[in-house]
């Protein structure tokens, strides 16, 4: 049974949700979730166990066989009109247009959701500088690294300012040192922003360093496994103990749901990449 | 260490000396053209020497009756080729989104591509007797069916990653068209446009002999009937002259900028 | 804009469907033509000439020896300009494909080489080595080799140039690199190669055969066009089209789906 947030009203809701991508097998079934505004999910499961899909199906770019969508009370269900709410997305692999500069990729993003022209000026100095990538905005993509391409696809879902920005496993593709300092300045931009955010991974440090809450999800067709509850203050510290003891209790409760093996009796330390 | 996001010096140093390298071999390259034009003239009593056609250059430049005939050939190899470009782009268009008239126009264009231009010419012939359109005519059939082939290969490419962006991000079609569709295109749009200019050359020469009497073609079949071998040398050489210069001052030029995006590769630290 | 991302589904439901599609395709092609065609009829008079006239003259063509004879010698032409164009224009292609020195050397010869209008080449051909069989057939070489080029080009530029970095970390060899990893790649686009060159071929040698030989399908429909048959000229050309097709159908296809299986 998936824990509600105490207080808050649920600005996203996701009920119910089955999806498949092709039509007949499904990706995701019965899946629930519920974030409050500004709040920090985490959807952790393993590889191609159908995460990916429920972000598809959040965007309103696929329709889910069953099940609803609502977010901040609108509610999407694999179609979205004009009066939709906006929806940030980093993807795995930055989908940058690589014949537009930085600057551009992200006043295109604007144009396209109707933001005035000259506050789209303003948005784009703004988040370059938060993500501290301002001397590229003249840069053409394939000239940057592997993080930076990232961080100008993450300035580009933060600067449409929506209602939500979904992240598809954006680090997975970065080395170890890149990605820490990424986590740690997304957890830094979140506190700051106020962005509510859904994030999908396969590392399960990851998501328990970066979130509120963790959905567990079961290998495909997904459905919620558990929801543990990270109340740990921020900002928090990669190697904190409570963190690994946490990890622990997922890694053994997940080792013969995913298939890996007979649950371990200590928790591990190690690294889950 | 500040630095630019184009590269430091030593980038831009390195590019200027890889044109300029360019830019020497291919005038090699022609130098190499030349020492075969001066082994023919030394071999065989027709093929007119060098000092011979080049000293007649300056004559033949102020002659005024040769510009009406070289601009009227340029006039129709750009238009017929604009026609070809814009017919062939919706044929491709056609072509992709598959289903029943993609798979007419298919059939079409496959047919087309084997049009041997001679048949075409004697056809626009018949059709059209001696007349200006006659020659457009031929020079769109021939290319045209050529540019739908590689726009389609194009179209067939896309990257549906970007198209995904694009719908999550919700572009309007007039952005996605501008934005994601269109740039994707460009490095084919240039194969379409570079064979096919070359092409419609080819083409017009034939279809100018063949249907009217004006023109590149027209001047240089006469030059040879009437034997006048340095007045068709003279021919060859502004044909050449006109296509090398659309090739590094037009063709050239536009494709560096337009796929400067692309980068040698390097990246900012 | 709400797209479900398309991943076909290989069903028999679909198979047949586009088949059936494909069929139709062709009447309704047919048809549209056809239909055209008895217009230009009717618009010109007569000199395009009708379907009656062209059926009549392609049954005549069809059981005429002679005719059959010439399509052989057309025909050995082509197999041989066509092979001689693709083995010295891939050579040619992989080289400028590889080396940005090589390919600013041979950019001049290659635009112009492009664009040079065919007849130029076959007189030339013929002024310098004499109206020998020999002389059409190089000049045609020549003058197919810069397409061939084209195409490879574009099919080495196209590469996946990570595999490169493989093959020389693996220490794989020239021969090895250029068989396995590079011809590989560069196949789809090969084979556009040489169904173009084919078809090029084709195109030219008539054009040849039309201005210097007195064997061959092209003279055939030159003689046409000097006694003003339209009628056979078409009738001619298409019955070689009809060969054509049927050996690239038979040679073509095969090779082709060996070549490539790899990619379905």
């Amino acid at each position: 049974m998936p824990a509600r947030p105490d207080g808050n009203a649920d600005y996203i809701r996701v009920a119910g949700l089955q999806v498949s991508y092709d039509g007949t097998t499904l990706a995701l079934a019965d899946m629930d979730l519920v974030a409050s505004k500004g709040d920090f999910v985490a959807v952790l499961g393993p590889s191609g166990c159908g995460k990916s899909t429920l972000l598809h199906a959040m965007s309103g770019v696929l329709q889910p066989q069953a099940g609803g969508i609502e977010i901040g009370g609108h509610a999407v269900e694999g179609s979205m009109g004009s009066d939709a709410p906006l929806i940030g997305y980093v993807f795995q692999d930055h989908r940058l247009l690589p014949w537009r500069t930085v600057a551009q990729n992200i006043s295109i993003v604007l144009h396209a959701a109707g933001v005035p022209k000259v506050e789209i000026e303003d948005r784009i100095e703004r988040y370059l500088t938060m993500l501290q990538i301002d001397r590229l905005r003249d840069a053409w993509p394939m000239r940057l690294s592997g993080g930076q391409r990232q961080r100008v696809s993450i300035a580009r879902a933060l600067a449409l300012q929506p209602a939500v920005v979904l992240m598809d496993e954006p680090f997975s593709t970065l080395d170890e040192v890149t990605a820490r300092l990424m986590r740690q300045q997304l957890a830094e931009l979140w506190q700051e922003s106020g962005q509510t955010i859904v994030f999908v991974t396969h590392s399960i440090r990851e998501a328990l360093f970066l979130a509120n809450r963790v959905y567990v999800l079961t290998k495909g067709p997904a459905r919620v496994l558990e929801v543990v509850d990270i109340p740990i203050e921020r900002p928090r510290r990669y190697e904190d103990p409570r963190l690994t003891e946490l990890e622990g209790q997922i890694v053994n409760r997940v080792m013969s749901v995913w298939g890996y093996g007979e649950p371990e009796f200590e928790p591990t330390n190690q690294e889950r990449q | 260490m500040t630095e630019r996001p184009e590269g430091s010096i030593a980038d831009l140093r390195k590019a200027v000396r890889d044109r300029w390298l360019d830019f020497v071999l291919g005038f090699a390259g022609l130098g190499s053209l030349v020492l075969v034009w001066w082994i023919g003239s030394r071999t065989t009593t027709f093929v007119p020497s060098i000092a011979e056609v080049i000293s007649s250059i300056p004559e033949f430049v102020r002659e005024e009756e040769i510009w009406p005939d070289v601009l009227a050939t340029v006039r129709r190899v750009f238009g017929a080729l604009g026609i070809a470009m814009v017919t062939g782009f919706g044929a491709a268009y056609v072509m992709s989104r598959g289903g029943l008239w993609g798979q007419v126009v298919d059939r079409y264009v496959s047919l087309m591509l084997g049009i041997p231009s001679t048949i075409a010419a004697l056809l626009a012939l018949f059709i059209f007797k001696r007349s200006e359109v006659g020659v457009y005519f031929v020079v769109a059939i021939i290319t045209f069916p050529f540019v739908a082939l590689t726009l389609l290969q194009g179209l067939r490419a896309a990257d549906r990653r970007l198209d995904e962006m694009s719908d999550v991000y919700r572009f309007p079609a007039t952005a996605h068209v501008r934005h994601v569709a269109g740039p994707h295109l460009v490095p084919y749009t240039f194969a379409a446009l570079r064979n096919e200019y070359a092409h419609a050359w080819k083409v017009v020469v034939l279809a100018e002999l063949f249907a009217v009497n004006t023109g590149m073609g027209a001047r240089f079949a006469r030059a040879f009937d009437r034997f006048l071998l340095v007045d068709a040398m003279l021919w060859l050489l502004v044909f050449m002259v006109i296509l090398l210069g659309t090739e590094y001052l037009l063709l050239l030029p536009a494709e560096r900028r337009v796929l400067r995006w692309r980068g040698s590769g390097q990246v900012m630290a | 804009m709400t797209t479900a991302p398309a991943i076909a589904v290989e069903g028999v439901g679909l198979r047949s469907r586009e088949r059936s599609r494909r069929v139709q395709a062709f009447i309704v092609a047919s048809l549209l033509a056809l239909g055209v065609w008895q217009l230009a009829t009717f618009v010109s008079d007569g000199w395009v000439p009708s379907l009656g006239r062209i059926a009549a003259a392609f049954l005549e063509d069809l059981t005429t020896v002679q005719v059959w004879a010439d399509i052989w010698v057309t025909f050995r032409r082509i197999l041989v300009t066509f092979s001689a164009a693709t083995v010295i224009g891939v050579g040619l292609g992989v080289a400028i494909g590889l080396s940005r020195r090589i390919a600013a050397f041979f950019r001049p010869i290659i635009v112009i080489g492009l664009a040079i209008p065919d007849p130029v080449y076959i007189i030339v051909a013929i002024l310098v080595l004499g109206t020998e069989e020999s002389s059409g057939l190089i000049a045609l070489v020549i003058a197919l080799v810069p397409f061939v080029v084209n195409i490879v080009v574009s099919g080495v530029r196209a590469r996946d140039q990570g595999l490169d970095e493989m093959s020389s970390v693996y220490r794989l060899g020239r021969r090895r690199y250029l068989l396995d990893v590079l011809g590989r790649q560069v196949a789809p686009a090969l084979l556009a190669a040489t169904r173009t060159s084919f078809a090029f071929a084709w195109k030219l040698i008539v054009l040849v055969e039309a201005l210097t030989q007195p064997r061959g399908i092209g003279a055939q429909i030159y003689y046409s066009f000097r006694l003003l048959r339209p009628d056979h000229m078409i009738s001619l050309a298409l019955l070689f089209i009809i060969v054509l097709r049927a050996t690239e159908a038979i040679v073509f296809t095969p090779l082709e789906r060996r070549l490539l299986g790899w990619m379905r």
